[in-house]
């Protein structure tokens, strides 16, 4: 056997390859932190800045966790974005008269019902996904314009303990624990990946395909709930946007999904979406440290997200990617 | 006398106007293997997806030990007793082995909607063990395994749970020798176990070999049940075609061996990693050479080496005045076209008409300035489907609606329309009928006549013996031995030098 071929078997074993996969993403952090710590050795990268970095990071990773149950089904939603901004606007309209309780379930009610009405009409309308959540997002921000009265919604200063350690950091691993034990240990990973792998074989085996789908919905859109608690908590405040602007809040949780996408095959998925956002983080506040226009940081971030997943993918030589 | 396992009374289905399946009835004895044939369309898949719940008949119904079984989908159709191995890919990419195996049958490892992985990773081992399949390891993803090693799991997956009725539909076709033995052997114990296998295969000697009983099925309807002791080949052929098909199923002639022939194509050193091992031939006018061995000997591979579609290919393949062939662009723009074995994936576009498939490679040379012109496309695609007498509506019929032997006409229409010289055919007859094997091969046999040049590469060994003028024989990715066409060679001779 070739070095190659040794190599390859080592990739592909099940208790090593799944080392291979964190490695890799240690490696690729580890890099991306050194350049920017040479680049500009005084304002990145000291321990505090680290974990400040960390804590911006896990709001994404924990909507990327959501995306990833209906992205991995080979679906799409574009109102992630909206769905933050209306389930943090009830959350903190909750939380004025049932405080935690009110912004906690809030949220995530909140964020359950708006799976259910994207997964429902997905299903009922049968038209594509992505149709489908962009005009439902359109509905959402309107809807939140109303609920919060064309006003900045505050959260009050005693319920901000998810927007700052250790609060942020145990509901963030909880929801990165949840998802990992669903993909991991229930059957709705299972049937998730069926049917991305191929419908109709799945449905073949018994397995109720729109049922599924609306369960990944309202899965994904629950950990959306969270990350809404999450970003509102962080930013004490959310406000309303209307005509696509909560578009912009839909690719960072995206760009997550896409590396535990990458890194499934490592069976790494949920510490591949952790370990991205946070690179992803580093490249953001490595430009802002260097004192980088956002358009070069954009420029540079994307190439680094197209750079890292063609590399760690990989894929067989003639295989199509789609 | 025994109550049957399985009737089928008066069971109808129709797609649109086609009538697929016109009000069969059949009944399956206890402790038989039944064999199931007709041509293409003729509906024998259908009969059998009825029965596992993938279509919904029209009318009639099934009783399997005196009671009525309607399945909704192939788990309904498991728990009622009633399994299939299909001829494509059963398995699912993304899960594990055991998961394949289990999936939609978890209920087992699961305690308050959590998955015992572990308990479930044990028992599909222990079936894999069991199986005689112990090389492929349950816990592993099914993408770590070849198509076969998928085929296996397959197997396991339709027949653990000892199911009183077991479909085998066009399975064989996907299996090597050793694959085939060991469907084989599960369809044996199966019958001795008094359950029923219902086998679907267009290898008339494979049926004749293992069943008990062969029903034909023409156009939907149900012509004959016999034995198969009793039966030959060519009494099934006209059960099934309706007419005798005449002697010329196979070229009758043995050429001169002495003729000199003109080299067209010479392939020098060609080695592939891992798949193909400084292989060399040459390719001569008006000749058929085949290409045989086991399925993973490196033949298929061959097949794209040639056609300049392998990756990481060394050695050369060039054309008699030394053009290099390195690219499928060089290839086609040097007149030789290529029919892969995965035709649904490889060869043709599923989602598109007759017309765009055929015209395809052709477009740049019927653009007038640079402008399709869709009616001259029209012309050019109904007159190389005639010629190949696709059965359609029209040209405008798209390829998904039609059954595998009109799709390999539809191919090789493709590649006489832009007047291929040197024709690559990946077994260009795999999962086809009699009567479309019979057109191929006089095709072929015409194309021969007319100085044209064809690469086959199969693995019916028959196929070879029948219409080659030459066969090499592969293994282990290099030529293990050349035969030259003559009525001597039979079948022990190839099979020597192919294990």
């Amino acid at each position: 056997m070739d070095w190659a071929a040794r190599f390859q078997k080592l990739k592909t074993n099940r208790v090593i390859g799944r080392f291979y996969g964190l490695g890799l993403l240690v490696v690729m952090a580890a890099f991306f932190f050194a350049i920017f710590k040479v680049l500009t050795p005084n304002n990145f990268g000291s321990p505090e800045n680290l974990f400040f970095y960390l804590q911006s990071s896990i709001i994404y990773s924990v909507g990327a966790c959501g995306l990833y149950f209906i992205v991995v089904m080979g679906l799409f939603d574009f109102s992630i974005g909206a769905n933050v901004v209306l389930s943090s606007i009830v959350g903190v309209v909750f939380s004025k008269s049932f405080g935690y309780a009110g912004l906690v379930l809030g949220c995530i009610l909140c964020g359950a019902l708006i799976g259910f009405l994207n997964g429902f009409l997905y299903i009922k309308l049968n038209i594509p996904s992505m149709i489908v959540t962009v005009g439902l997002m359109l509905i959402y921000e309107s809807a939140a314009y109303y609920v919060a009265g064309g006003v900045k919604q505050m959260l009050d200063p005693s319920l901000q303990m998810f927007g700052r350690s250790p609060g942020n950091i145990l509901l963030s691993f909880a929801a990165f624990f949840l998802t990992n034990f669903i993909i991991k240990h229930t059957r709705i990973g299972t049937y998730c990946y069926a049917i991305g792998s191929n419908e109709y074989t799945a449905k073949n085996m018994g397995i109720r395909v729109d049922r599924q789908k609306l369960i990944g919905f309202v899965l994904c859109h629950v950990f959306v709930g969270i990350m809404a608690v999450l970003s509102v908590s962080y930013g004490t405040s959310m406000t309303a946007t209307t005509g696509m602007a909560s578009m912009i809040r839909n690719f960072t949780p995206l760009m997550g999904t896409f590396f535990g996408l990458t890194f499934r095959k490592y069976g790494t998925a949920v510490p591949a979406i952790i370990i991205g956002e946070f690179i992803i983080a580093i490249i953001f506040n490595g430009f802002v440290a260097l004192g980088a226009p956002t358009t070069v940081q954009n420029i540079v971030t994307g190439a680094a997200l197209l750079a890292i997943v063609a590399f760690t993918a990989r894929p067989q030589k003639g295989a199509i990617a789609k | 006398m025994a109550q049957p396992i399985l009737i089928a009374e008066n069971v109808d289905k129709s797609f649109g106007i086609t009538h697929a399946v016109k009000h069969v009835s059949l009944q399956f004895e206890r402790g038989e293997i039944r064999g199931l044939i007709g041509e293409n369309g003729s509906g024998k898949s259908t009969f059998c997806s009825m029965l596992c719940g993938i279509y919904h008949s029209d009318g009639g119904r099934f009783m399997l030990n005196g009671k009525e079984i309607r399945a909704h989908n192939q788990v309904d159709a498991n728990r009622a007793g009633v399994s299939i191995i299909v001829q494509e890919m059963g398995t699912l990419s993304g899960l594990t082995v055991a998961e394949n195996i289990f999936l939609g049958n978890e209920d087992r490892f699961i305690r308050l909607g959590v998955k015992n992985t572990p308990a479930m990773n044990r028992e599909a081992q222990r079936l894999l063990d069991e199986y005689g399949f112990g090389h492929i390891k349950a816990s592993l993803m099914i993408d770590h395994f070849h198509f076969e090693d998928r085929k296996l799991v397959e197997i396991v997956k339709a027949t653990y749970f000892k199911p009183q009725v077991l479909i085998v539909d066009e399975t064989t076709t996907a299996l090597s020798q050793y694959g085939r033995d060991e469907l084989y052997k599960i369809m044996n114990a199966t019958r001795a176990d008094n359950r029923t296998v219902i086998f679907i295969s267009h290898d008339l000697n494979e049926v004749l070999q293992h069943t008990d009983h062969i029903s034909v099925l023409r156009d939907g309807e149900l012509i004959d049940t016999i034995p198969s002791q009793s039966a030959t080949e060519d009494e099934l052929k006209r059960l099934m075609v309706g007419r005798e098909l005449g002697s010329r199923y196979y070229r009758t002639d043995y050429p001169d061996e002495t003729k000199p022939l003109d080299m067209v194509l010479s392939v020098r050193g060609v080695s592939v990693p891992g798949q193909l091992q400084d292989v060399s031939f040459d390719l001569h006018r008006g000749e058929i050479l085949g290409v045989g061995g086991l399925s993973e000997c490196g033949m298929h591979e061959l097949g794209k080496a040639v056609f300049g579609a392998s990756y990481d290919r060394k050695g050369s393949v060039t054309l008699a005045d030394g053009t290099a062939i390195r690219s499928i662009p060089d290839a086609i723009r040097h007149s030789i076209g290529y029919a892969s074995k995965d035709r649904d994936n490889e060869s043709i576009i599923v989602n598109d008409s007759i017309c765009d498939n055929i015209v395809l490679p052709s477009a740049n040379d019927l653009a007038e300035n640079g402008v399709l012109m869709q009616r001259k496309l029209n012309r050019f695609a109904g007159e190389h489907a005639d010629h190949m007498s696709v059965k359609m509506t029209g040209i405008g019929q798209f390829v998904s609606d039609l059954s595998g032997g009109n799709k390999q006409k539809v191919v090789v229409a493709r590649w006489l329309g832009k007047a291929s010289d040197i024709l690559v055919l990946d077994s260009p007859t795999r999962g086809i009928d009699v009567k479309v094997k019979a057109d191929i091969y006089s095709l072929m046999a015409e194309l021969r006549a007319a100085g044209k040049s064809i690469l086959m590469i199969s693995e019916e060994i028959q196929e070879l013996l029948g219409m080659c003028d030459r066969i090499l024989i592969m293994k282990d990715g290099k030529i293990n031995a050349e035969f030259i066409r003559s009525r001597e060679l039979g079948e022990e001779d190839i099979i020597a030098k192919m294990l």
